[in-house]
């Protein structure tokens, strides 16, 4: 007891720095997580309130999870889901570190911060926003791109039924939207570094290219693989109105579009229950946890400095 | 020093998490507490049943959410009506209102959430009346209805009550209203006198292709002679299990009383090559299947789409387009289950006053004062009246207090401007009256022990029935495609269970 309150003592401005996002995520993260027991019951509305609702309630096992894998779509949404992310996440990092470099390198600081909001602006806008500029690009009769390419002799393409193009769309209108934020976080590291690694560098007669190689990169390298590990928490679920709003929910591209969020927001707005919605959020939680502890276990095993936890 | 420091963390800590555990912990005891009161008032039911007159009830509040935009005067005229309330039966009310988009969303949230509120709109098309009855969202009404609503019973038309009673028992007050449906094609009048066209003879889809050639012919490309958006589906003579996005029907011209594939009818079939080639002709947007809405009425650049019509609408879409609109029925009025769930107040099972509620949404569907009080606003503000039952709109209603009538309760009671025909609610009744009934009227599917089937299907009517339905596509190259898909979800075991629900419901009428 003593030597706990020791150590309480001995960190305690640690542990003021840490209340206020503990209790975020006590309140925030860890008390509804009591509702994931929704997910193993037939929810039903009881007089006494939320809580006897919950209890009250039947226990049906894993019945609300059927849903998500009993049609052929569930392999077409996984796949999509887990592709999607994939690419998002890997070229999401190269892209942001790039940026980011080539941001600090830039001489002209006043531009630097101009091209840094610039690239910075997508990410406050709304993907209903966005759904409307890809649409005066895409639209059949009046869009940008039809009306070059019949300016050109071409045949129009009616964009939001040709599912071959969309995959391109998706990963480039995601890259573009997250790339400034992304490049923000790497910007911060690479302005931590220490300059005395440059001036040796230079001294030893290193390129702009080497010291990004040997200095940069390798000093990124930590806070890469911890963004990375973590993101893929989130592999399975997706940025929904990238999927829903921008094809305009459009069905002949739903082989192409189709994710998990977006499957289940269609199948379950006409019943809208509460125990399936609960089934489905449980569910890309655990994968995405399972996921995590395996990347940051790969990691622990290469290199174990780099390990999250 | 050192120990004073510690003791103050410390007691952050102690205070931090005191504080969150009261947050649950409090909200327990509320919720047992509120428990008690509900069966408090229960006990003391018989007493209160008693005296019925106004001055000997306790002073109640109800808290009530309706659907439609917040009004700016809404305070104004509901401090009115609680002045009147309070006279009549002694009761307050507070009216929330929640705009149309974010009801459905909102309310399944509160009522989950276990709030007491005590009245609520519900239907068939938001906050779902159906689901949320079997859920256990609302009180059932009966026993209520027979004891503080019997001027409702008397002046509703008693096929609404049936209409939506679910399992034997009623959870909403329907309005009284129009109780059929109707779908119309809608014409721009404009085109319609410009060639001569009878439009009389329109009635089928079929019956609309000399017309839409003539307009594709012989105007501008930007009028669109068949104005339509992704949600268009052709009509065909089927009592709909689920809604229109769901493809389980029973036909209506039949009476053996099989709930089938409308997919596979070969109604539908026909239909689907018209449309193909009405798309192909042009006649349709080429973007059709990805319109979310269509800005038609606005623009006025169409000729022809359909809606659901009620007696009189032409004057009402002729007003609110600023251009005259004409109609040709596609079909009879007929009265669905759904068309008797069209718009509803349900009880919340929460409420810890249901008697006093009942009370309440008894006056608005019988009190001419009071129901044309929440729906005009306050008379010589809002709106003045030339006769007795003629009113005109004062500009105050326009800035501050548009209020969608038939959402808030007996329509029949409700007055009339000048331009209305006389007889508006006369046509109403005659309506009504003049409806056939469908075979399933008053069978209300209970979607639960198929549900995962049904939610994986209507996922995939969302892929297949916009393109499809527009004809933006070869339907046979995709509609069987579509029906295999369904059929591999489960499509036929929702028609047997349909099947068997109805077939216990037909027994025991």
């Amino acid at each position: 007891m003593l030597g706990i309150l020791k150590s309480l003592m001995k960190n305690r401005a640690f542990l003021l720095l840490v209340l206020p996002g503990a209790a975020w995520f006590i309140i925030f993260a860890y008390l509804p997580m009591f509702g994931t027991i929704i997910a193993f019951k037939d929810f039903r509305i009881h007089p006494g309130g939320f809580f006897e609702s919950v209890f009250k309630s039947d226990w049906v096992g894993f019945k609300n999870f059927e849903f998500l894998f009993s049609t052929n779509d569930a392999y077409i949404i996984t796949r999509n889901t887990i592709l999607y992310n994939v690419g998002l996440i890997i070229l999401g990092l190269v892209l942001a570190v790039t940026l980011a470099i080539i941001m600090n390198e830039l001489l002209n600081k006043r531009l630097a911060k101009f091209y840094q909001t610039a690239m910075f602006m997508p990410y406050f806008l709304s993907w209903v926003i966005i759904s409307y500029f890809v649409f005066s690009f895409l639209n059949v009769e009046k869009g940008v791109f039809n009306q070059i390419l019949v300016f050109f002799g071409a045949d129009p393409v009616s964009w939001y039924s040709e599912t071959k193009f969309w995959p391109y769309f998706i990963i480039f209108l995601g890259l573009w939207k997250n790339a400034g934020y992304g490049s923000v976080v790497y910007l911060a590291a690479i302005a931590g570094i220490d300059r005395s690694y440059y001036e040796a560098a230079m001294i030893d007669g290193a390129t702009k290219w080497n010291q990004i190689k040997f200095i940069t990169l390798p000093m990124l390298r930590p806070l890469m693989i911890i963004l990375t590990v973590l993101a893929l928490g989130g592999i399975f679920r997706s940025d929904f109105g990238l999927f829903y709003q921008v094809p305009r929910d459009s069905g002949a591209l739903y082989p192409v579009t189709n994710v998990i969020d977006t499957f289940v927001y269609r199948g379950l707005t006409i019943m809208g229950d509460t125990g399936m919605s609960t089934a489905t959020g449980l569910y890309q939680s655990v994968v995405g946890l399972i996921l995590v502890l395996l990347a940051n276990y790969a990691v622990r095993k290469i290199e174990k400095d780099y390990a999250v936890f | 020093m050192k120990n004073k420091k510690m003791t103050l963390l410390m007691v952050v800590f102690i205070l931090t998490f005191a504080s969150v555990l009261a947050g649950c912990g409090g909200n327990n005891t509320k919720e047992s507490s509120n428990g008690n009161t509900t069966s408090g008032t229960q006990s003391a039911k018989p007493t209160e049943s008693g005296g019925q007159t106004g001055d000997k009830l306790d002073p109640v509040k109800l808290k009530v959410y309706l659907i439609g935009g917040p009004q700016r005067d809404l305070p104004a005229v509901q401090a009115e009506m609680n002045k009147y309330l309070t006279e009549q039966i002694n009761t307050t009310v507070d009216i929330t209102m929640i705009d149309w988009g974010d009801y459905s969303k909102r309310l399944p949230v509160i009522t989950a959430a276990g709030e007491n509120y005590d009245i609520a709109f519900t239907s068939s098309w938001a906050f779902d009346y159906l689901p949320n009855a079997t859920r256990g969202a609302f009180m059932p009404i009966n026993d209520l209805l027979e004891k503080y609503g019997q001027d409702i019973i008397k002046e509703l038309d008693p096929r609404f009550l049936t209409g939506s009673q679910v399992n034997g028992k009623n959870y909403a007050v329907p309005v009284n209203k129009e109780l059929a449906s109707q779908w119309v094609w809608r014409f721009n009048k404009q085109y319609v006198d410009k060639y001569k066209m009878d439009i009389t003879k329109i009635r089928t889809l079929e019956d609309l292709e000399p017309y839409l050639k003539q307009i594709k012919d012989g105007e501008p490309a930007d009028i669109t002679p068949l104005a339509v958006p992704k949600g268009f589906k052709p009509y065909i003579p089927f009592d709909l299990l689920l809604g229109d996005e769901f493809p389980v029907g029973m036909n209506m011209n039949s009476t053996d009383g099989k709930y089938v594939n409308i997919l596979e009818s070969d109604e539908l079939k026909s239909s689907l090559q018209t449309i193909r080639k009405y798309y192909q002709a042009g006649y349709l947007r080429k973007d059709v299947a990805t319109l979310e809405g269509i800005d038609n009425i606005k623009t006025g650049k169409w000729f022809a789409d359909r809606e659901q019509t009620q007696p009189y609408a032409e004057l009402g879409w002729s007003r609110s387009a600023g251009y005259d609109i004409v109609t040709s029925p596609m079909q009879d009025p007929v009265i669905f289950t759904g068309s008797a769930t069209g718009s509803m107040h349900a009880i919340s099972a929460n409420s810890k006053n249901p008697e006093r509620a009942m009370m309440f949404l008894n006056l608005l569907n019988t009190d001419k004062y009071l129901r044309n009080l929440i729906n005009y606003g306050i008379e010589g503000t809002h709106y003045k009246k030339i006769s007795d039952e003629v009113i005109e709109d004062l500009p105050a209603m326009k800035d501050g207090y548009q209020m969608p009538g038939f959402a808030l309760g007996n329509l029949f009671l409700t007055y009339s401007h000048a331009e209305d025909p006389a007889d508006k609610w006369e046509a109403f009744k005659k309506f009504n009256n003049s409806a056939k009934v469908s075979p399933s009227f008053g069978f209300n599917f209970n979607p639960d022990p198929v549900k995962t089937e049904v939610a994986s299907i209507s996922a995939i009517v969302k892929e297949f029935y916009p393109p499809i339905m527009t004809g933006a596509v070869d339907p046979d190259e995709h509609l069987p495609k579509a029906i295999a898909k369904m059929k591999a979800a489960g499509l036929d075991k929702v028609i047997a269970e349909a099947q068997r629900q109805f077939d216990e419901w037909k027994a025991s009428k």
